[in-house]
């Protein structure tokens, strides 16, 4: 049990802070809708009401669909983009997809390499970008489901200032959802490009996303 | 929000798990159709029959404020069409748009005699925005 935490502690420590937030912001998600229903005219709702509301879903989705937009370019584009320096980025000699040697694979697996690299044929073409297009499919989904319930939020809404509900397609291509998803995609752009361009030049002592703290600046590819 | 997270975690089971929740919760219907119907039946029978104390009782709080019951005069009609979104509803009839909110004493009407306004919200000749 003790190996078991020491060996997954950022993943069970990132998950325990994901639903600890999650639960913080439902409690102030439903003070907040329930203090702008008192305004309008309406009743508050319970928690568990407000959780299983649109309300909720748009608001907990249109940050979900952005983080993975996010993983998913920054997976794809540090095959193809580098910055001299950072920790993020491979040294110009191995931009690309690399060859076989280096990805240890056809005559280069390992016994313990995973049954797809080994496989070969499109299952190992598919394992080769499976990180990339999960986290793509991840996106899709979080953002299809934030049109879904943003639509419903943004019908509620329409309807509480009485004017006329809109279609599915009407809602995605409105003011709404583009503002909720472009305020979140700039936001981690920006992140990215700080991560990426501060890691050439500032140092996180054992952290793996910096460099050593001794490493030069123009030192590409090493993680301390 | 919006933090940069290493690159690599490896908690990717955690969508996996709660994505699928979300989206049953994102794409669940209200079910409350038959209720505002209901509701908006009553309103246009009683305002049918000039059964004004009646009309108004089932008028929301806000809506009454601004009217003077024993004068309550809305189209009415035949309830063709309830659209239903969270605790607001929109119900066409054969000759009036009527907007409906649900409360804790259930669906009471916010806005009757409707006209639409285009872009601008509707005006209302009782409730409204």
């Amino acid at each position: 049990m003790k190996r078991f935490l020491r060996d997954n502690g950022l993943g069970l420590a990132f998950g325990l802070l994901c639903l600890v937030t999650l639960v913080g912001q439902a409690f102030a998600g439903n003070a907040d809708l329930n203090n702008r229903r008192l305004t309008d005219g309406g009743d508050p709702i319970g928690f568990w009401q407000y959780v299983m509301s649109s309300d909720f879903a748009v608001d907990v989705a249109e940050n979900w669909q952005s983080e993975y937009l996010q993983f998913f370019l920054f997976i794809f584009a540090t095959v193809w983009l580098m910055q001299r320096g950072s920790p993020e980025s491979k040294p110009a000699d191995r931009m690309g997809a690399e060859s076989d040697k280096d990805q240890l694979l056809g005559a280069h697996v390992k016994e313990q390499s995973p049954p797809w690299a080994k496989a070969g044929g499109w299952r190992t073409a598919l394992y080769s970008n499976s990180l990339g297009l999960v986290m793509l499919g991840l996106f899709v989904g979080s953002w299809l489901t934030q049109s879904i319930a943003g639509r419903s939020a943004y019908n509620n809404d329409q309807l509480n200032t009485f004017q006329d509900p809109v279609t599915w397609w009407d809602y995605v291509l409105s003011a709404d959802f583009w503002n909720r998803s472009l305020q979140n995609w700039q936001s981690e752009f920006l992140a990215i490009g700080s991560m990426v361009v501060l890691s050439v030049y500032l140092r996180q002592r054992g952290s793996p996303e910096s460099k050593p703290v001794g490493t030069p600046h123009n030192s590409t590819d090493e993680t301390g | 929000m919006r933090r940069y997270r290493p690159a690599m975690i490896r908690f990717r089971w955690l969508p996996a798990v709660a994505l699928p929740a979300l989206l049953v919760v994102g794409g669940c219907g209200t079910g409350s159709d038959d209720l505002v119907r209901r509701t908006a039946e009553e309103f246009t029978a009683a305002v049918a029959s000039g059964d004004v104390e009646r009309a108004c009782g089932l008028l929301t709080e806000r809506a009454r404020e601004d009217v003077e019951c024993e004068s309550l005069d809305v189209p009415g009609g035949t309830v063709r069409a309830v659209e239903v979104w969270g605790d607001a509803a929109q119900v066409h009839t054969s000759d009036d748009v009527l907007f409906l909110r649900e409360l804790a004493s259930g669906w009471r009407v916010a806005g009757a005699g409707c006209e639409s306004q285009g872009e601008r919200p509707y005006t209302c000749e009782v409730g409204g925005p």
